[in-house]
């Protein structure tokens, strides 16, 4: 054997040898994200992790490895399935690896050992992640510790129809300076009930169209406890305050006494609802900002800024002006290995960079996580994204993240809408509460 | 005799480890079940003891000194930690460099630590910065203990001698996971809530027994039973239908009739009155749908088994009665009724038992509203425990609902058999005695 062909087999063996390694670094790792409360302008929810997954591969092939992701995708219209099956999938150990859920899961979920930290995994300091909004982290934490990565913001406006508007007295100037009455103090909730009135005497809006609420169970309640001076939680206690839920209750009972809200109207049907919003059946209302996604795109209100005009909203007796923001996190779910977290925490940190965060912000009506994204050209050029940015989320207020909010939550709503309905008084309702959280919750809740 | 009874035991074996596995299983977890506080934010397979801010609050009041103590984040560079790090054998760098820059550096949080520790010159990854911030973590704040003795090994550490209460208050204090309780029951028991949904489930329960399953089966059973046998049968399969349509489709079939275009709204636009949701109109409204709906599916049970009961009855007692001038009321009251006694028994007893446990045709048409007017217990068991919109599942509440369930029925049961006489059913006729 000379030399020359021991170096020549020596360079065959060498050659084969590589080939195996890299073979070997072939890696083909499925992700499967879920997320709750998707219609049909969300899909960038799943979407996003699809991209950054296309990125992350070749992000790998540049470092000379290759990676195969395979992302599932499972968005859900509504949230009570989208919970159940997710807690149930999940405490039969066949959680999906990223979810996307509103940040008031994180409290119940942490504590539950369903979720890892997502500063576990990926670094805080570094970009995009370093350009979050710093209140939209907090958002996200729990107990001191970073869980989620906020997928979106948004934040709850009242909206006036304005041809009715006009039609009662208001002018063009007058409505232009409405946000920022409402934002004052100067037009508040007593004025939505005297002006929804005032539509349905002279026939603009069948009765019980006057004001037209959420017609169902959502955090948009809990505003209108804020508006009227109650606090959801203080120095991680929750609190409740009876004054202000009794106010609270009685302005529903209020407008459904005067005729303007429909004692009925949970549960109605919601598509006919946002038909109805649409096309001027309603005169005031309220929602979200990704309302005017559904408006626009699916409903046909094509002229939205001369129909519609938004505001916080308006405060009531004891409190002020404020919306609620109630983003969106992505979190990573316990039970796979820390390799797959670390690819599944990595395509998080990548969908959320401005540029494809922004896709989702425009298409469902959201707002950006940070200021960057405000920069991109999609974000920049959109009316509603940056009029809504402006005038409401400097006052958004979030739900707290904590482990007992739930039940708090079911408490409130069920006697909210047993006095809206009538089947309870406001006193019976706001006093079967007390009962009740005192009897569920005991020291975690401060009844004021 | 002997091998026929061990062939009797082998013969109903497999029945008896379905009724073990499929009835006495399930009714024996719920019980187990409704002795916890189990919940989404407990977990079913067992918690974790955590310092959190909560178990803070907890421990205030009963050893303030210990929980003023462990309030704080504390975060130090100690040589302690540094051969910790040593022993772990990742980059040498990492510990040198902490020794001779950072040694005994303080810092209030894991964030700032763990911004030194990044910085060091061999750029750890952020699960590495992880394992070294944990080696330095001199509080138990926010860590997440899996067991109790890492607990109290770490406050041991830190300068805690516990006794072993305190060290029982601490771990109750901390405990993430569920507990047993009775505070189900007690919940339960005071809730003016469940008292009206109690009342809901009765009044539904009863009316829907009284009308549709007992009595209109009995009304179509007797009327079919006077009617030609083509004609009857007609009719017998026209009330099967309710039954035999997938409950889904069903449901949606009341939903087009019922809702704000549907065809009641539209027919009753012809004579002016108002479109609205007749289903969810207000509580009146829909609880004639619900006790409609359910009725008409219920109906159809009891039909069959009357009828065939009246088929049973000798056809001679309906000549003889015939012969001597009987009415057909008469016929009814004095031939048919007394000898419907039996399957009476059996479908009131089935029926309860089934309007109580079932609540699909409620969950899919009303959902329990208008403002939980139409909510039943076995739904409220439902939303409890498996479906609500905060996501907040208690399981161990959900479970005590339907513990409760059950012991009615039972109690139900034990009722009937005693106003129905069951005794004589199954006592031994005197003539073989």
């Amino acid at each position: 054997m000379t030399i020359v062909s021991i170096l020549r087999s020596a360079t065959l063996a060498a050659a084969l040898l590589a080939s195996t390694a890299v073979i070997a670094s072939a890696k083909d790792v499925t992700i499967s994200v879920w997320s709750g409360g998707s219609g049909p302008n969300d899909n960038y929810r799943v979407d996003a992790i699809e991209i950054a997954a296309e990125l992350l591969e070749r992000e790998a092939a540049i470092r000379g490895e290759e990676l195969n992701i395979t992302v599932q995708k499972t968005p859900y219209s509504g949230w009570e399935e989208f919970k159940q099956a997710l807690t149930l999938a999940a405490e039969a150990k066949k959680a999906p690896n990223i979810v996307a859920t509103g940040h008031e899961d994180i409290g119940p979920w942490a504590q539950a050992g369903l979720i890892v930290p997502v500063e576990n995994y990926i670094d805080l300091d570094g970009w995009p992640i370093s350009d979050i909004y710093p209140n939209l982290m907090n958002v996200a934490s729990f107990n001191g510790t970073v869980y989620g990565i906020p997928q979106d913001a948004e934040s709850r406006p009242f909206f006036f129809w304005r041809p009715h508007m006009k039609a009662i007295g208001y002018t063009d100037a007058d409505l232009d300076a409405l946000p920022a009455k409402v934002e004052k103090g100067e037009y508040t909730l007593k004025n939505v009930l005297e002006d929804a009135k005032k539509m349905q005497d002279k026939g603009l809006v069948q009765p019980g169209y006057g004001f037209y609420p959420r017609t169902n169970n959502g955090p948009d309640y809990w505003q209108f406890y804020t508006s009227f001076g109650g606090l959801m939680e203080d120095d991680g206690e929750l609190v409740f305050d009876k004054a202000a839920m009794k106010r609270a209750y009685q302005y529903f009972a209020d407008l459904v006494a005067a005729g303007v809200t429909k004692k009925n109207h949970i549960g109605m049907p919601g598509d006919q609802w946002w038909k109805e919003v649409a096309t001027g059946k309603a005169g005031i209302w309220h929602g979200g900002t990704w309302h005017y996604a559904r408006l626009v795109n699916q409903e046909g209100l094509k002229d939205f800024f001369d129909n519609v005009q938004f505001t916080l909203i308006p405060a009531g007796e004891g409190g002020k002006a404020n919306t609620l923001t109630h983003p969106l996190t992505y979190l990573l779910m316990a039970g796979h290995d820390e390799a797959t977290t670390q690819i599944a925490a990595d395509l998080v940190k990548i969908a959320s960079e401005p540029r494809i965060n922004a896709l989702h912000a425009i298409k469902s009506a959201h707002l950006g996580i940070s200021q960057a994204e405000t920069k991109v050209d999609l974000y920049a050029s959109d009316r509603w994204a940056s009029e809504a940015t402006e005038r409401l989320l400097p006052h958004a207020n979030a739900m707290p993240n904590n482990a007992e909010f739930g039940k708090y939550w079911t408490i409130m709503w069920k006697n909210l809408e047993a006095s809206w309905t009538g089947a309870k008084t406001v006193d019976a309702a706001v006093s079967d509460a007390e009962t009740e959280l005192k009897a569920t919750l005991g020291d975690a809740i401060v009844i004021r | 005799m002997r091998t026929s009874r061990t062939l009797g035991l082998i013969m109903i074996a497999p029945a008896a480890i379905m009724i073990l596995l499929f009835f006495l299983m399930p009714v024996v977890l719920t019980a187990v079940f409704s002795l916890t506080n189990m919940s989404t934010a407990t977990g079913i397979s067992g918690g974790a003891y955590q310092v959190t801010q909560a178990a803070v609050n907890r421990l205030t009041t009963d050893m303030p000194e210990l929980a003023a103590a462990i309030s704080e984040p504390r975060f130090v560079i100690d040589g302690e930690g540094v051969a910790a790090l040593e022993a772990l054998q990742l980059k040498p760098h990492f510990a040198t460099e902490l020794r001779s820059e950072h040694l005994g550096e303080v810092f209030a949080s894991r964030r700032e630590a763990e911004r030194v520790i990044k910085a060091l010159k061999d750029r750890p990854s952020t699960r590495e910065v992880k394992r070294i911030s944990d080696l330095f973590n001199r509080s138990v704040l926010n860590t997440r203990f899996e067991t109790r003795e890492a607990l109290l090994e770490s406050l041991r550490k830190l300068g805690f001698d516990l006794t072993p209460e305190e060290q029982e208050a601490v771990a109750k204090a901390t405990y993430t996971g569920w507990v047993w309780t009775a505070d189900n029951f007690r919940i339960i028991g005071n809730s003016p809530d469940m008292a009206q949904v109690f009342l809901n489930t009765a009044f539904y329960v009863a009316v829907t027994l009284l009308l549709f399953n007992v009595g209109y089966a009995l009304f179509l059973a007797v009327t079919t039973h006077y009617m030609t046998a083509s004609t009857a049968s007609i009719f017998r399969a026209v009330w099967l239908l309710p039954r035999i349509t997938p409950v889904v489709i069903y449901i949606l079939m009341w939903k087009w009739l019922t809702w704000d275009n549907g065809f009641l709204s539209l027919f009753m636009g012809q004579f002016g009155y108002p479109a609205k949701n007749y289903l969810l109109d207000n509580a009146r409204d829909a609880w004639f749908f619900v006790i409609l709906l359910n009725g008409f599916i219920g109906a159809s049970m009891g039909m069959l088994v009357f009828s065939s009961a009246i088929k049973a009855i000798p056809e001679t007692q309906f000549h003889a009665s015939e012969m001597d001038g009987a009415s057909r009321w008469q016929q009814i009251r004095y031939i048919i009724l007394p000898q419907l006694r039996w399957p009476i028994l059996f479908v009131t007893c089935y029926q309860t038992l089934s309007l109580l446990a079932s609540f699909n045709e409620i969950l899919l048409s009303t959902r329990g509203g208008p403002g939980r007017a139409t909510e039943v217990w076995s739904l409220a068991a439902y939303h409890t425990a498996l479906q609500n919109y905060t996501g907040n599942l208690e399981y161990g509440l959900g479970a005590a609902m339907a513990l409760v369930l059950v012991v009615i029925g039972v109690i139900l049961s034990l009722i009937y058999l005693r106003v129905f006489r069951y005794d004589t059913l199954i006592s031994k006729p005197l003539i073989e005695d």
